[in-house]
């Protein structure tokens, strides 16, 4: 069959969303593509979990709109054929059994029993499929959301959170599966504040902060930015030394300090240098940013920037 | 992938809703009460007017089964409420609404599954309070059969009491979307017009017509009251509240976010 141009793909167009007055999203465009995992990261409180609501079309934008595959969500026939979601995972009535609870949502739209028995045991919830859901572990009702998501075998997951309450072999199931849903040519949209755990699960990363767009490119194009190596260097005679830094290859940055900060050349090199000058070093420091570092420069900014922008 | 049609959609929403309104406990509760209280009220009501000696017979032989129904209203209210409110202070809403972003189309599978249970039970307890209190009253050789005429027309119309509130309370729960707050504006709804009864004639008439139980017993009467509406009228009345509430409902939830 004819897949349409634009399948899979979440369109998030100039969305903004106002809460009295506080925005909660503010002027948002970005786009989500099929066969890889986008890992949507912000400090708590950037607006993922509103941004989420409404491309599900739980709440309405005060402006802009949010498409899946190029149509409002609340168009979709049988939304959960074509989107899957895991919003809440505590989100259960705790007196209904894991299966009658899928087996309802699979209901709405047209989904056999069989598959709702497929993703209790896709998610290892067979056993406990019978027992009323007030008496699991957030890490059972994550598995159980996931399953929900699962349901319809949707093109297109997002999932808000999910590595909350999870213990780490939940964590490390839970990596391996979104990589597979990638693979297997899915839009997979998942939300963190967490850069350490986007970091090791997913291949784009869209970055928002206070509502607004911060990044969006790829997670090796933003690990190899921060994989950045400097060395910081203190001496009594530092333009002497930039002078020989700079006739050496590499590139000096003086600081307001006094120190230099210099790349292009390593601490050895810069070491034997000022040996071989006579030169006395006080400091001589390798500096490795970290890509949480990378993370928190792009989102304290963001912050810096509203607070100035105060009246 | 078809389109599936729009019939077919309905009854997919119809299924899902039915699944979860018997897969809690709290909905088994609520019907057993609904249907016993009225059921173990209604003899006592009966032996209540005719053991008063120096009182006659009820105004209207109908009258015990009717009063008996209005003990169950509470617990139909109740189960009304929490078809929404509990799926608001869950989060379960969001979930309800991702599967099936036709909202209004979910509220509408609510109300007929919850229409049809109600209406079942009322009209059951209708028909067994009735025959409990005509066996009562018939000792005193004050009963009434079934096959007189209006006797069936009263006691089926009485029925509808149970389904009326608890339609009543889902939209109420649909627009408060609080558990506790939904049952006392449901309850509210239902009693607080009753005030009208003390007003002085003509207009706790004028006005006690317009009122849920007022009408409700008015089209369950053998001997309609002469200051209300006709039982015809009174039928509409009965059926406005829950039809205003449910149209409120209908247009407050796809206004606000989920």
């Amino acid at each position: 069959m004819h897949q349409p141009s634009g399948a899979g793909v979440i369109e998030v167009d100039r969305l903004s969303k106002r809460f009295g007055p506080v925005t909660a999203v503010d002027d948002l465009s970005f786009v989500v593509r099929p066969g890889r995992v986008t890992g949507f990261l912000g400090p708590n409180g950037a607006g993922k979990t509103t941004t989420i609501r409404v491309i599900l079309g739980l709440d309405a934008p005060t402006s802009g709109r949010a498409l899946v595959d190029g149509q409002r969500y609340d168009g979709l026939i049988r939304p959960l054929r074509q989107v899957g979601s895991l919003l809440d995972a505590t989100a259960l009535h705790a007196g209904r059994t894991a299966r009658a609870h899928l087996w309802s949502m699979a209901q709405s739209n047209g989904i056999s029993a069989h598959r709702v028995t497929e993703v209790l045991r896709l998610t290892g919830l067979e056993g406990v499929a019978r027992r009323r859901t007030g008496g699991f572990s957030l890490g059972m009702k994550q598995r159980l959301g996931i399953a929900a998501a699962m349901l319809g075998d949707p093109p297109v997951l997002m999932f808000d959170e999910p590595v909350n309450g999870l213990d780490p072999e939940g964590i490390h199931w839970i990596r391996g599966f979104f990589r597979e849903l990638a693979a297997e040519g899915r839009t997979v949209l998942v939300s963190s504040h967490l850069m350490s755990e986007m970091a090791q699960t997913a291949d784009h990363l869209v970055i928002i902060g206070r509502g607004r767009l911060l990044a969006d490119l790829p997670t090796a194009e933003l690990i190899e930015s921060s994989a950045r190596r400097d060395v910081l260097l203190r001496s009594p005679r530092a333009a002497e030394m930039a002078g020989l830094i700079a006739a050496g290859g590499g590139t000096v940055t003086p600081q307001d300090d006094g120190a230099l900060v210099v790349t292009g050349l390593d601490a050895a090199a810069i070491g034997d240098l000022a040996a071989a000058h006579g030169i006395a070093v006080h400091a001589l420091v390798p500096r490795q940013a970290s890509l949480e570092d990378a993370y928190l420069d792009l989102t304290g900014e963001s912050a810096e920037f509203r607070a100035g922008a105060m009246p | 992938m078809s389109t599936p049609s729009l019939p077919v959609r309905a009854l997919d929403l119809l299924a899902s809703e039915w699944t979860k309104f018997r897969s809690v406990r709290s909905t088994y509760w609520s019907l057993l009460v609904a249907v016993l209280t009225p059921v173990a009220v209604s003899a006592v009501v009966a032996f209540a007017f005719t053991s008063a000696r120096n009182q006659g017979p009820p105004p209207d032989p109908l009258l015990p089964g009717v009063i008996s129904l209005e003990y169950a209203l509470i617990a139909v209210s109740v189960m009304g409420v929490l078809a929404f409110s509990a799926e608001y202070s869950t989060g379960l809403i969001r979930v309800t609404f991702t599967a099936a972003p036709r909202r209004r189309a979910v509220l509408a599978a609510k109300a007929v599954v919850l229409g049809a249970v109600t209406l079942a039970a009322g009209e059951l307890v209708a028909f067994i309070s009735f025959w409990l209190v005509q066996a009562v009253l018939a000792r005193h050789r004050q009963g009434v059969s079934l096959g007189r005429p209006g006797v069936a027309g009263a006691v089926l119309s009485a029925g509808l009491l149970l389904c009326v509130c608890a339609l009543l309370g889902l939209a109420l729960g649909a627009v408060i979307r609080h558990t506790a707050g939904g049952i006392a504006a449901t309850v509210a709804v239902i009693l607080v017009p009753g005030i009208a009864a003390l007003l002085p004639a003509p207009w706790n008439g004028r006005l006690g017509r317009f009122t849920l139980l007022d009408a409700a017993r008015q089209v369950s009467a053998l001997h309609p009251a002469t200051n209300l509406f006709s039982p015809g009228w009174s039928l509409l009345v009965l059926l406005a509240w829950p039809a205003a509430a449910l149209a409120a409902a209908a247009v407050l939830i796809t206004r606000r976010d989920a």
